[in-house]
């Protein structure tokens, strides 16, 4: 089984435009990775570019600390599900993932365990036409995990599925990265995939705009987080006092609304915030603090770059 | 040599193309009009029973282009629409063996239907006989269209586009090519030679093979009274011709799908 994959020094360019410009990007064992960016990012090249689909001007790829080409070898290794995939509507399910299996190589008894796993053993034997939007991305979902591969590509996995189609997308990257293997995600959205992976790449103009962590995009990001404090049943004078000392304190922008004082600070300083809090007992009764969502931390790089 | 992707690619192809609505009437159609050709000789006087063969030239040699330009036109463009090329590719193949692939599996689906449309005259014999000398060439045939079907689709981008050009095709090559070499006579006043107009006519599929079928079923010299014979090819290079409009725009449409920096 693939450990890590590295590609250096990536450039694609159609005609005058450049796509992909000198990229460097690491995929590591038992991580999903989620691609963003606004379009024309360079999401979808990349992913082409890993699937051989788009010929690189320029790349080094490396599996486990080795150089490789993008060939047929490299390609069993691979699993892919593409975006508002739209298969043939005069086959059924099974004989899909049928054709697939024998494509792959995998036994033909892997096909009604796949599709168990993605929940469509009741529609296995009727035509693609009359499944819902939803089942086809399973479907697709299911072709790209058949042959079990080292590196998941889902490009907008989350599109057009319902809760049940998230849970089965879900414990499908989980599975994934439970096993050892990895997973690329590119997605517009955010919010919901955040949870699901280990790492996010930000992509910008063909270019790695940053990458890391949730948690580490929002520190670096520095996007304050929200803390309220509920004060419903605190004296009027005591609250007035607490508010005074944040003020004083003067690390953050400090609202009062009604029963609630809402500070808004950076991540660094919520610890110093509690500690000022604490010195007036009895006043707060609640508390609730907000980190900047995934989105507004996009919108700040895509902003600030 | 097909690989494990290209091999399963054929009977996927096949599975799919005949379940396909659009080749079933067509087929069915075929199957028709070449059982009323059958029983209209089978009913006629002797004389015209011996038209049976060349009635059934004529409806193949419309037909059967139209069947396989509709049974190819969407083989790579329709994929693309789909957003099912780049999963296809995605796969341990190379660009050229899934275009062969895909014209072997959708020839071997043209198969069936023509197959569809013989089986009606199987118990007529004289449509038997007719039947055992169409069966080669009306094949070939098809699967000349094919690969110009395959081509059309490659070099396409939306699949209207490939509808409309093998409609183009279809006409052009079927009913005006001709139309067009009469004219070039015309206007010439015969100053073209006999030898030209015959590799002119044989230079297109569609005329190639009526020409073979008129030499099997009314003899030689039908064509020289038509002023072909003179510059008729040997069978070497009749199956030469075939195996190049075979071969040459799937060839072409393998190296257009490889040659391309994104698909």
């Amino acid at each position: 089984m693939m450990r890590a994959f590295e590609v250096r020094d990536l450039t694609v360019h159609f005609g005058e435009v450049c796509a992909l410009d000198d990229m460097r990007f690491a995929l590591t064992s038992g991580q999903a990775t989620m691609l963003v960016g606004p379009n024309g990012a360079g999401k979808s090249t990349l992913i082409k570019v890993l699937l051989g689909l788009v010929r690189p001007d320029s790349a080094v790829f490396e599996a486990d600390g080795a150089r490789i080409a993008i060939d047929r070898q490299w390609k069993e290794h691979i699993g892919y599900l593409p975006e508002a995939v739209a298969f043939s509507e005069n086959l059924s399910g099974r004989q899909l993932l049928r054709f697939f299996a024998r494509a792959r190589g995998v036994e033909r008894s892997r096909v009604d365990a796949v599709l168990e796993r993605i929940g469509l053993t009741h529609a296995r034997s009727r035509a693609i036409r009359g499944y819902s939007r939803g089942m086809r991305q399973r479907l697709g979902l299911g072709v790209a995990i058949l042959s079990a591969p080292d590196l998941l590509v889902l490009d907008e996995p989350t599109a057009g599925l319902d809760q049940e189609g998230l849970g089965v997308l879900w414990s499908v990257i989980d599975e994934w990265r439970a096993a050892g293997r990895m997973v690329i995600a590119s997605t517009h959205d955010l919010a919901l995939m955040e949870r699901r992976v280990d790492e996010i790449c930000v992509l910008r103009a063909g270019r790695v705009l940053a990458h890391g962590t949730a948690d580490e995009l929002r520190r670096n990001a520095q996007i304050p987080h929200r803390v309220q404090f509920e004060v419903e049943n605190a004296p009027e004078a005591r609250i007035e006092l607490l508010c005074a000392a944040m003020t004083k304190w003067g690390k953050g922008r400090i609202e009062r609304r009604g029963h609630r004082i809402q500070v808004e600070v950076g991540p660094d300083e919520i610890l110093e915030l509690m500690q000022i809090q604490a010195g007036f007992p009895g006043v707060v009764h609640g508390l609730r603090v907000e980190e900047p969502t995934l989105d507004v931390v996009y919108d700040k790089l895509l902003g600030a770059a | 040599m097909m690989g494990r992707v290209g091999r399963a690619l054929i009977v996927h192809e096949f599975l799919e193309r005949t379940r396909d609505r659009w080749v079933l009437v067509i087929s069915v159609l075929f199957a028709l009009l070449a059982s009323a050709v059958g029983l209209y000789g089978r009913s006629a006087e002797a004389e015209v029973s011996k038209l049976t063969g060349p009635s059934l030239v004529t409806l193949a040699s419309l037909l059967v282009p139209l069947v396989a330009l509709v049974l190819s036109h969407d083989a790579i463009v329709g994929e693309r629409e789909r957003n099912t090329l780049g999963l296809l590719l995605s796969l341990p193949v190379g660009r050229l063996e899934v275009v062969i692939a895909k014209l072997i599996g959708r020839g071997l689906a043209l198969a069936v239907a023509l197959g569809l449309g013989a089986a009606m005259l199987v118990s007529d014999p004289a449509g038997l006989q007719a039947l055992l000398a169409l069966t080669g060439p009306t094949l070939l045939l098809g699967l000349a269209f094919l690969s110009i079907g395959l081509l059309i689709s490659t070099l396409t981008r939306r699949q209207i586009t490939a509808s409309s050009l093998v409609v183009v095709v279809w006409f052009g090559l079927v009913f005006f090519y001709d139309l067009g070499l009469l004219g070039l006579l015309v206007v010439s006043d015969g100053g073209v030679g006999q030898e030209t107009i015959s590799w002119l006519v044989i230079g297109n599929p569609a005329g190639l093979y009526r020409v073979q079928m008129m030499n099997a079923f009314a003899g030689p010299e039908v064509l020289s009274d038509l002023g072909l014979q003179a510059g008729l090819p040997g069978a070497t290079t009749t199956w030469l011709l075939w195996g190049g409009w075979l071969v040459v725009p799937a060839l072409l449409s393998g190296a257009l799908l490889s040659r391309r920096k994104v698909v």
